[in-house]
């Protein structure tokens, strides 16, 4: 045993400095990004960045939301010596955080021009881009249809919906709009509700729409892209835009949003991803992807499994807004989820 | 100059004084038994002779030098020119029987050439000639204990301690071994200090008896 | 004095790598506006009703699963480690291919058996199927799938120790006393030890599973830390949460340290003589079929639907082309970690078992504490100690990776190695010094080559847990340069299931592979004390 141990063991170590020298070269220009967005649908792109540019691609994926403590801690975390030059969030709420705690630098992209104010830090803080839409997924095989999210209120849906733990990601997002929109009252009494009506808590998004499309619930508030993916593969789903009705709220766009950060060891290369980012050939790459994400761009083609931007009817919410409102309201929703266990 | 010199040595293990005031004296090419009941400290002064424990009060000197005193260990236990034959014999169990003897003498940076000679003449010395390439496992209790002792002595220590080497083997075997013993002290002239609680075997064994009973040495 | 000196460096070195990141995240929790401040533990207690809920339920869970795990593994350990069983290595790999994987994945994988459309409803009643499946997403549901999952712990560390019994003591038992009394009166008690080890380690992980937990719906107390982290991105908060986990983990380890102390000595092995076999005659067929029903249950059941979810070669080929960096990073990682694991555990165990230092019972609490922390905590807390422009080159690097894996699991190695090290005399050791050789030469000629097969289960438990991890890689893995577990996970959000289960497979080949060559080494390799 003694006559191979030791080179053994002298391979695997001169192999581990190799790989080390290979992740962690930097030779010819760079960008690090961290990217919130589904790897799935961003890798690809950020794959044709560096095909298209040469420019090298370091990312960190993010995992849904309470899979793990997530790339916006590691922003934080990382506050004092940052490693990322860019932040490719999912929602604007982080990208709002960001800019609170002093980690979002401003840059105002020309490929930004076209893109609804809505959609922007007003002082370039974050861009928005490729948005996608806050939707019930529906179970082919659901005795009725629901098509509000006050269908989690409805005693005839007892028992039978899920939704994403309110704490994380998108749902967070929403349920602070609707405070926003309604008021506080309004939306404590809605919650309220929601767990007298049996409401079923899932881990994130995409567990919500395994668990609809496995027949466990009839419907769930998901993402557009956790049901385009869910219809392309076959499962026996169906997306409902809620709200859509005359006196509806209209459903909630959620964009991604790209974010310079301050300090970046790689400005220049990070100026570059943003720009590409907030293209309208990515906007359109995102479209037709299962992404399925909406195009904010006038005039770029959205994906055909969803109903274009202008037949959509959307909630009018500034997002700032529902970021403040978000963190207001966090301490409440973490005593509603606690009180339901 | 005394090969060993013990003044008023005391040893205590888990608050019991195994050794208290021992003190005595062994001249070069002795064969001294430490003699005694079971417990009363025997395999503990060998242990503290070799420099693997230290004492904790009194003195030790081997050939007229300090090596150890109260609480201190001032010369290696390799240093000090001893062999040991364990009670147990320690043999390595992984090493053959020529691996077990040349380990030494690599470790003192022997020459290769002179490490096979000194080998093949201890175990011809010991009777061990066939049996070099094999593993102790597969020795019986008595070439087991040539092994032993052919490991000690072929770094030709002035001294040579011997825990009770032959208590596991039958009475023939026994006064075999002991005739070689005294063979081997013949021919290579090092000081002999055997730890026995076998009355007969002390006699036939040493030119001088220690008694540890009250851990004097009378 | 090297003795000394290397084995104060290797305290040391465990100190700085595990506790000084942790430390540096404590420090934070007592530090508010600049001043101390006890605010961030006043805002813990002051939410303490929900959070001895949430406590009870992580120890339920935990104490389930390690009482399961143990009953279960040891049995299982006995039977594949000590007797004339058919097809013992082959089953040995099969049950213990759950430890690989991720248990948030292993729950998914059992879902579409027990979920109402899964496979359970086409064959039960309705109404069974429906208990089933309402009984998962629960404290059932997570003890099962934590059992099937921690279980080869109990079983492995079971069979590796069995080993170290001298075979002199069972024969003298079996002349007066048939197999069932001397296991159960001589082996077992012998190896208890280890078995107490192995329950402690299974109660610790459990404790801090959050991924499996929340998937199935059973709160439990890790939520806390991750609820500070992931929601209201407070980190101060995240690591006041992990406070009492650190409690529970004293209070094991008074318990564990009191069990660890009446070890016989009589456990050694003497230099004739092979571990004795148990010969099962006309049980053997009969056991042979309910422990291959066991893994077939347990698990061919989730894995096969895995591997059905993923049987194309065009998805292997794809999950090769999306991951294919990531496996062999994995591999590297691990086995590097692996190699720096069974160094250092070396000397760490060394000292635990001969105690030649005066603070030697530190490590091990040290040791322990650090693997009951939460992955993320000890993560973040990494960022804060190596992000700095000073030392870029270990933070930007896989060494970052390394480090976390020293800090987490270094309790692993170091007490295999403890164990195996009991079975070799010390008396050995001092016949070498006699003979000239220094203590490092000693070491490395006679103590190592000894515990051979110690090492070798040293370096292959520290590679299974190295290239499972996933709570502290996520965290500081250096861009660019994710593991296979970490791109699994990342993968899962909206990847094609097919994909996730070729992955999940390959993960698992991945990791059994070393536990395979190393099971042929052992059978007629490795030396003999």
């Amino acid at each position: 045993m003694r006559k191979w141990l030791v080179p053994a063991l002298v391979v695997a170590v001169v192999a581990a400095l190799v790989l080390w020298r290979l992740s962690s070269g930097t030779q010819g220009p760079t960008v690090v990004v961290y990217v919130s967005h589904d790897q799935v649908f961003s890798e690809p792109i950020l794959k044709d960045f560096e095909n298209e540019t040469g420019i090298k691609v370091r990312a960190v994926y993010d995992t849904e939301e309470t899979k793990s403590t997530g790339v916006m801690n590691r922003l934080i975390a990382e506050k004092d010596n940052p490693q990322a030059d860019v932040y490719w969030a999912n929602e604007p709420v982080r990208a709002e955080v960001l800019r609170q705690q002093g980690i979002a630098a401003p840059y105002v992209s020309q490929n930004a021009e076209g893109i609804s104010a809505t959609f922007k830090d007003p002082n370039g803080y974050w861009t928005g881009f490729a948005a996608r839409a806050r939707v019930l997924i529906v179970n082919k095989k659901a005795a009725a249809k629901p098509d509000s999210v006050l269908a989690y209120t409805d005693p005839q849906w007892r028992g039978r919906a899920v939704m994403a733990n309110p704490l994380f990601g998108t749902t967070t997002t929403e349920i602070a709009a609707l405070f926003v929109l309604w008021g506080d009252e309004r939306g404590q009494a809605f919650m309220k509700a929601l767990k007298a009506n049996g409401v079923k808590l899932s881990a994130s998004n995409g567990d919500s729409a395994d668990l609809v499309a496995r027949g466990e619930f009839d419907f769930g508030l998901v993402d557009t892209d956790d049901v385009v993916s869910r219809v392309r593969q076959q499962q026996p789903v169906e997306l409902e835009y809620p709200d859509q009705g005359a006196d509806g709220i209209g459903c909630l766009l959620v964009p991604n949003a790209v974010v310079l950060i301050a300090g970046a060891r790689h400005p220049d290369t990070a100026r570059k991803l943003i720009d590409y980012l907030l293209s309208k050939q990515v906007e359109a790459k995102l479209a037709r992807s299962d992404a399925a994400q909406i195009p904010l761009h006038p005039g770029v083609e959205g994906p055909p499994d969803l109903r274009p931007i202008d037949k959509l009817k959307t909630m009018q919410v500034d997002y700032a807004e529902i970021a403040a409102k978000l963190q207001a309201i966090q301490p409440f929703l973490k005593r509603w989820v606690e009180s339901g266990s | 100059m005394s090969a060993v010199e013990f003044h008023a040595v005391a040893k205590v293990y888990r608050a019991k004084r195994v050794i208290d005031a021992l003190s005595f004296t062994i001249e070069a090419g002795e064969r001294v038994v430490l003699f005694g009941p079971s417990g009363c400290g025997k395999s503990t002064v060998l242990m503290l002779i070799a420099g693997l424990v230290a004492p904790d009060a009194g003195e030790i000197r081997l050939a007229g030098k300090v090596v150890s005193t109260a609480g201190r260990i001032h010369a290696a236990p390799q240093s000090r020119g001893v062999g040991m034959v364990f009670q147990d014999l320690a043999l390595w169990p992984h090493m053959s029987v020529a691996e077990n003897i040349r380990f030494g003498l690599r470790a003192r940076r022997v020459a290769a050439s002179e490490c096979r000679r000194r080998i093949d003449d201890i175990a011809n010395l010991v009777g061990l000639g066939d049996y070099l390439h094999v593993r102790p496992g597969e020795l019986s209790g008595g070439e087991q204990q040539r092994v032993a002792l052919a490991r000690a002595l072929v770094l030709k220590p002035q001294l040579l301690l011997m825990d009770e080497p032959l208590s596991n083997l039958d009475a023939a075997l026994g006064r075999r071994l002991r005739a070689e013993i005294l063979r081997l002290h013949a021919e290579l002239g090092f000081t002999l200090v055997y730890v026995t609680h076998g009355g007969e075997e002390a006699r036939e064994i040493g030119t001088r008896t220690i008694e540890l009973g009250e851990s004097r040495a009378l | 004095m090297t003795e000394r000196l290397v084995l104060v460096a290797a305290t040391l070195l465990l100190a700085a790598i595990g506790l000084l990141p942790v430390a540096a995240m404590l420090k934070e929790t007592l530090i508010a506006d600049g001043r101390f401040s006890l605010d961030a533990y006043r805002a813990l207690f002051a939410s303490s009703d929900h959070l001895v809920l949430l406590m009870r339920h992580s120890l339920e869970l935990a104490l389930l699963t390690a009482s399961l795990s143990t009953l279960i593994g040891v049995p299982l350990g006995v039977v594949l480690g000590k007797t004339d069983l058919p097809w013992r290595g082959a089953l040995t790999l099969v049950l213990a291919a759950p430890l690989a994987i991720p248990s948030y994945v292993l729950a998914v994988a059992w879902l579409p058996i027990v979920g109402r459309t899964g496979l359970l409803g086409g064959v039960l009643p309705a109404a069974w199927s429906r208990e089933i499946g309402s009984a998962f997403f629960g404290l059932f549901g997570c003890t099962f799938v934590l059992t099937s999952a921690f279980m080869p712990i109990a079983m492995l560390l079971t069979i590796a120790f069995l080993r170290s019994v001298n075979p002199a003591l069972e024969n003298a038992g079996s002349l007066v006393s048939g197999w069932p009394g001397v296991l159960a009166h001589i082996t077992l008690p012998l190896v208890a030890p280890a078995i107490a080890f192995a329950a402690v380690l299974i109660f610790l992980l459990s404790l801090g599973e959050i991924g499996l937990p929340m998937y199935l719906r059973f709160p439990v107390y890790p939520v806390e830390t991750l609820t500070q982290f992931a929601a209201f991105y407070d980190q101060r908060a995240a690591t006041v949460a992990a406070a009492p986990l650190l409690l529970v983990t004293l209070a094991v380890l008074g318990l564990q340290t009191r069990l660890h102390r009446r070890v016989l000595q009589l456990g050694r092995r003497t230099p004739r003589g092979e571990a004795v076999q148990i010969t099962l005659g006309a049980w053997r067929m009969p056991l042979f079929v309910l422990v291959l029903a066991f893994a077939a249950v347990v698990v061919a059941l989730p894995l096969g639907a895995l591997a059905a979810q993923s049987l194309s070669v065009e998805t292997y080929g794809l999950a090769l082309a999306r991951a294919g960096d990531s496996i062999v990073r994995s591999l590297v990682f691990a086995a590097t970690g692996a190699s720096l694991l069974a160094v250092l555990g070396f000397f760490l165990g060394y000292l635990a078992e001969r105690r030649t230092l005066f603070l030697w019972w530190t490590n091990e609490w040290i040791a322990l504490l650090l693997v009951a922390l939460p992955g993320s905590v000890i993560g973040i807390g990494l960022i804060s100690l190596w992000n700095t422009k000073a030392t870029s080159l270990i933070y930007a690097s896989p060494a970052i990776l390394i480090l976390g894996y020293l800090a987490q699991y270094a309790i692993l190695p170091m007490r295999v190695v403890a164990a195996s090290l009991h079975a070799v005399p010390y008396a050995l050791e001092q016949a070498a010094w006699l003979s000239g050789a220094g203590w490092i030469a000693t070491l490395r000629w006679i103590v190592a080559p000894l515990a051979s097969r110690g090492l070798v289960a040293a370096w292959l438990i520290g590679f299974v847990f190295a290239l499972r991890d996933v709570a502290i890689s996520i965290v500081v893995y250096p861009p660019g340069a994710d593991t296979l577990p970490v791109r699994i996970l990342t993968l899962m959000a909206n990847g094609a299931p097919s994909l996730i289960a070729a992955l999940c497979i390959i993960l698992i080949a991945v990791t059994l592979l070393p536990l395979a060559v190393a099971g042929l080494w052992l059978k007629f390799g490795a030396a003999r004390p």
